[in-house]
């Protein structure tokens, strides 16, 4: 990962920290980053739109422009990304000085700026607006007609350009040169004419295009996968963990109406991702869609379809299945959370059980920023927990030596598709098949399905817990949604079906 | 605690009939007055365009929409009483509303949403009437709730006054 995304070099003793003065108060700001971030530092805020604390500074926006006194020479405006830390500034940003140069700067940047916040998927997360709300002058002076430019201007699958809203802060330009390191953007023209321009309008390429609609401080570059989708501020935000390789990058789900997942985004995290997440994690918000959710606990009926019982139910019908015949097989899905592999470790002790986990095999997502190229989140952490690491090809394989197979957790009979043609649906017809999953598998084409009982379960986007990435690190999830009604949550699941487990042992 | 202390009746009134006899003279003399009550719903109210009744989209004279569903109306309703849905249009806005639904039961006519708009696209008209046999039949859509610019001028009219005020 790029290491300017990292705050805190490799050895933090070797960062050198001198005092200077930001609005009267005495910070020891560190001489390797601007002068904005001793600012941040001391918790005063700076507006800023070119300067991104995961990229290069610029200074192409004028925007966080502070008064800067230092040694003999008089107080001057500067701007606060671009000049570097020296010892004994005496910073002030609420001078008169400092606004004004603010507020002019603002009032060029909105001079062209079309009056689309009404329409602007940007509109309650711009900090074009937040600045020109706490610092702009309310009017503009400008009696000249606004440029005109491109405003659906196709970059690709993933991003649209609105030209008229750019404030050409570069931000963009310089993510896609310095983090996923393929340079695809620039600034094309000069002066007033500049736009944002791919070369020869190429489309944009990669799986990190997505940051883009991030960094880019107003409504310029949006995502077409969110485009009218919602109003921002309807949206639910809860801080989570990216469950699409084990690499675990911190995320925000964002809910629309306690429904659908509308958005996901980065989160910072110096350890993890940076600011940064790829388009596979972002946009598999299909992974968490309610529509065909298995709820509840469903049996196999006389004519190939299902009969619906209780949570509970379902739990005592399981448990007789599982204590009787020989050793079961216990697989889950690397989806499952440390709290969930603990418990199931500890009640396939109790049934003497073997339980292993479906390793999956790595895609070729994998890249030298984030992406691993192993799409199971907690792989590490449920081999750290004891359970046998085994390929769906394995798992398929070896269970036909066990007359029960418990499938447990998030997509793990998708897991087993993957592997040979037939998938989950060629588990042994002799074995009892238990699946307690999100969704039901396709039913095959001829013959019965092999499931002999299914209970719905939670997503990752509605339980609570915590994976270890692939560098032991812990990565918590949190409930973004309540899951549907009827679905239990896994830890509460598998605790009654370990507490009905030990008291059959008990009786036997 | 308070001890309410209860007044003696006078003799004329414990007797009863003379104040049933002065209660009936009022009545009969109110008879000869002018009536002050309204047969309503045969004789309906007079509204203007000060009347704040429920709020209604404007369509406009080239016969689309006006709301580009910015969902201002919705995040200002205190009642919590619209849903805004968006979509993407060919025309130059870009965006208008895909589902747009008030629900009347809980509109408390307010008029916030008129105030919230940024585009002139709702305004409170002067219908008042409410009756339904279903609850979900007063959630109104968007065909419930168009109404071409013309009927609701006057009272565009009249914001656009109150706004040059301010
Ligand atoms: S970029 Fe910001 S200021 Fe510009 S139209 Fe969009 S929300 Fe409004
Ligand atoms: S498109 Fe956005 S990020 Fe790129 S230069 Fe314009 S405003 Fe900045
Ligand atoms: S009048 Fe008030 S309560 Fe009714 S929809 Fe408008 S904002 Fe909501
Ligand atoms: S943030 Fe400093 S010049 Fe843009």
């Amino acid at each position: 990962m790029s290491d300017l995304t990292k705050q805190t070099p490799a050895d933090p003793s070797t960062i050198e920290r001198v005092e200077i003065t930001v609005n009267g108060q005495t910070v020891q700001a560190r001489t390797d980053k601007p002068l904005i971030q001793a600012c941040i530092q001391a918790g005063v805020e700076v507006p800023h739109y070119c300067y991104h604390p995961g990229l290069t500074p610029e200074g192409s926006c004028r925007i966080c422009q502070v008064e800067v006194q230092q040694g003999k020479m008089p107080a001057r405006v500067m701007v606060a990304c671009r000049t570097p830390v020296m010892p004994g500034m005496v910073v002030n940003t609420e001078t008169e000085g400092a606004h004004d140069a603010r507020r002019e700067c603002l009032e060029f940047l909105l001079k062209n700026h079309p009056l689309d916040c009404p329409i602007c998927d940007k509109a309650g997360e711009c900090t074009l607006q937040d600045y020109s709300f706490t610092e702009g002058q309310g009017e503009g002076r400008s009696v000249e007609p606004r440029r005109k430019l491109e405003k659906r201007k196709d970059l690709g699958d993933v991003i649209l350009l609105d030209q008229e809203r750019c404030i050409l802060c570069t931000r963009c330009v310089r993510f896609m040169d310095e983090v996923p390191k393929t340079p695809q953007l620039c600034v094309a023209g000069r002066g007033s004419h500049s736009t944002i321009e791919t070369w020869n309008d190429t489309p944009l390429s990669g799986n990190y295009q997505g940051n883009l609609a991030d960094v880019c401080p107003v409504g310029a570059l949006t995502l077409k996968s969110f485009r009218f989708k919602a109003r921002v501020w309807n949206l639910t935000k809860t801080a989570s963990s990216c469950g699409e390789c084990s690499r675990g990058c911190a995320t925000t789900v964002e809910v629309l109406r306690k429904g659908e997942v509308t958005r996901i985004r980065p989160r910072h995290d110096e350890d993890v991702n940076g600011w940064w997440m790829c388009d596979t994690g972002r946009f598999a918000l299909d992974a968490f869609s309610l529509a065909d959710r298995l709820v509840g606990t469903l049996l196999p009926s006389a004519s190939r379809g299902w009969d619906a019982t209780s949570v509970e139910n379902g739990l005592q019908i399981a448990s007789d299945m599982l204590t009787t015949g020989d050793k079961p097989l216990l697989i889950a899905s690397p989806w499952l959370t440390q709290e969930e592999g603990g418990e199931l470790l500890a009640l396939g002790q109790t049934i003497s059980a073997r339980v292993a986990f479906v390793s999956t095999a790595s895609n070729d997502l994998a890249d030298d920023v984030l992406h691993t190229g192993d799409p199971g989140p907690n792989r590490r952490g449920l081999s750290d927990l004891g359970l046998e690491a085994l390929t769906a090809e394995e798992i398929l394989h070896t269970a036909s030596e066990h007359s029960t197979v418990l499938c447990i957790g998030e997509r793990v009979a998708r897991l087993l598709g993957k592997g040979e043609a037939e998938g989950f649906n060629s588990l042994p017809p002799s074995a009892r098949v238990l699946l307690f999953d999100c969704e039901l598998p396709d039913a095959p084409t001829e013959g019965n399905s092999p499931i002999d009982i299914a209970i719905g379960l939670p997503s990752s986007v509605e339980r609570v817990g915590h994976w270890v990435n692939i560098d032991g690190l812990r990565r918590n999830i949190l409930q973004a949604r309540p899951a549907p009604a009827g679905v239990w949550n896994t830890l509460r699941l598998l605790k009654y079906l370990h507490e009905l487990l030990t008291n059959r042992e008990v009786q036997s | 605690m308070v001890v309410v202390q209860r007044r003696e009746l006078t003799f004329w009134e414990r007797i009863y009939l003379p104040e049933i006899f002065r209660g009936l003279a009022i009545t009969f003399k109110k008879m000869f007055e002018p009536r002050v009550t309204r047969q309503y719903p045969e004789e309906a109210l007079p509204t203007n365009e000060v009347t704040r009744g429920q709020p209604r989209l404007v369509v406009k004279d080239d016969g689309n929409i006006a709301c580009v569903s910015c969902g201002l109306c919705e995040a200002a309703c205190p009642a919590y009483a619209i849903t805004i849905d968006s979509q993407e249009t060919e025309r130059f806005i870009e965006r208008e509303p895909e589902r747009f639904e008030i629900d009347m039961l809980r509109c408390i006519l307010c008029g916030f949403c008129e105030e919230a708009c940024p585009k002139e696209a709702i305004f409170m008209s002067d219908e008042l009437e409410l009756a339904n046999t279903t609850r979900q039949g007063l959630v109104y859509d968007m065909k419930q709730l168009e109404r071409p610019a013309s009927t609701l001028k006057p009272r565009i009219d009249y914001v656009r006054r109150i706004n040059d005020r301010w």
